[in-house]
């Protein structure tokens, strides 16, 4: 039995870490002086990370994300419509996993 | 870079947040299903609902929470969880930093009020909004109370009527982040330019995801494509 007052005291100690998180990037680059290269590395890093959280999450993801993910790349390029590549890839992904499911 | 950008930045306006709120709402809408398995996992660990629902009011991160649950035992590790929560964001640095040239014309006050409801979705389309010209900081705040509101909706339904919902990835809901992280990447490419740096991200978060404790490889991936992009600068 974990005490109320020891996990509240964990839960405000996860949210000061996570302000700190979100707080501390925009702190440090006040100290950054913003010459034509670091604006280069922001404009990067902003793209770079997109790439860092979707690449891992297909490639080590089950086929099902794989072809959702190819599929709404598809849907998003033709329509430029968010939501339709959202939905597609969501409907492909259950498809995918219900079929594999009837298989199995 | 277009002259004068940053003199323009800077303002926060009621419309600006209603924008945001508004663009974000569509997407915002399927947080709820995450909400209420968030909710519903941590009745299961013993957590209260008010508990529950007070960690997503003020930690409003999911992946941290679901990371956090699964080392709910007692008695409980403090420093463990705090220091895998610190982990799991440390990302949000990187946002916050990629912010700054837009956050940096805001009085320092403001800005980290605006930073209190960052978190990638609303970063990700407030982003996109930046490079179509959208200089109201607003916009961050309205997408960020949005998916606020739906996180603690979800987690409150979750956590007080319980949920048959099961395993999300059946509906395919486990996709929807990275697909809408793939949708507004699309929206980001900027020519051949990108080429390089998008390569060294994927293949660092790639290693680095199989190396590091969770949360670390975003964190890698973004400075590496961030470090590329800026050697390429100098050539």
């Amino acid at each position: 039995m974990i005490a109320e007052a020891e996990a509240l005291l964990a839960v405000i100690g996860m949210a000061a870490v996570t302000y700190a998180t979100r707080a501390g990037g925009v702190w440090l680059a006040s100290f950054m002086t913003i010459t034509p290269r670091t604006e280069a590395f922001l404009r990067s890093l902003s793209s770079s990370v997109l790439v860092a959280l979707v690449v891992p999450a297909i490639v080590k993801g089950d086929a099902a994300s794989a072809a959702a993910a190819t599929v709404a790349l598809g849907v998003m390029i033709v329509t430029r419509s968010a939501i339709a590549a959202i939905t597609v890839g969501i409907v492909v992904a259950a498809a995918w996993r219900h079929a594999i499911g009837f298989m199995s | 870079m277009a002259e004068g950008g940053l003199r323009h930045a800077g303002h926060v306006s009621w419309r600006g947040v209603r924008n945001g709120f508004r663009r974000m709402l569509p997407l915002a809408i399927f947080v709820v299903p995450f909400g209420i398995a968030f909710g519903a996992a941590a009745i299961e660990k013993g957590v209260s609902p008010a508990l529950a629902i007070l960690m997503s009011a003020l930690v409003f991160a999911g992946a941290s929470q679901f990371s956090a649950l699964d080392l709910w035992t007692a008695p409980l590790a403090l420093i463990p969880i705090l220091l895998t929560t610190f982990a799991v964001n440390a990302r949000h640095l990187l946002l916050g930093a990629a912010l700054y040239p837009w956050l940096s014309a805001c009085p320092p006050r403001q800005r980290f009020a605006i930073v209190g409801v960052l978190s990638d979705p609303n970063w990700a389309l407030a982003t996109k909004a930046y490079e179509s010209g959208e200089r109201d900081a607003g916009f961050l705040v309205g997408s960020g109370i949005v998916l606020w509101i739906v996180w603690l909706a979800g987690t409150a339904i979750g956590a007080l009527v319980g949920s048959d919902l099961g395993d999300l990835s059946r509906y395919g809901f486990d996709v929807l982040i990275t697909v809408y992280f793939l949708t507004i990447l699309i929206g980001l490419w900027r020519g051949r330019d990108d080429v390089l740096p998008w390569l060294a991200a994927a293949g660092a978060a790639v290693v680095a995801a199989d190396l590091l404790p969770p949360g670390w490889y975003v964190v890698v991936g973004g400075l590496a494509g961030g470090i590329v992009g800026a050697l390429r600068h100098d050539r």
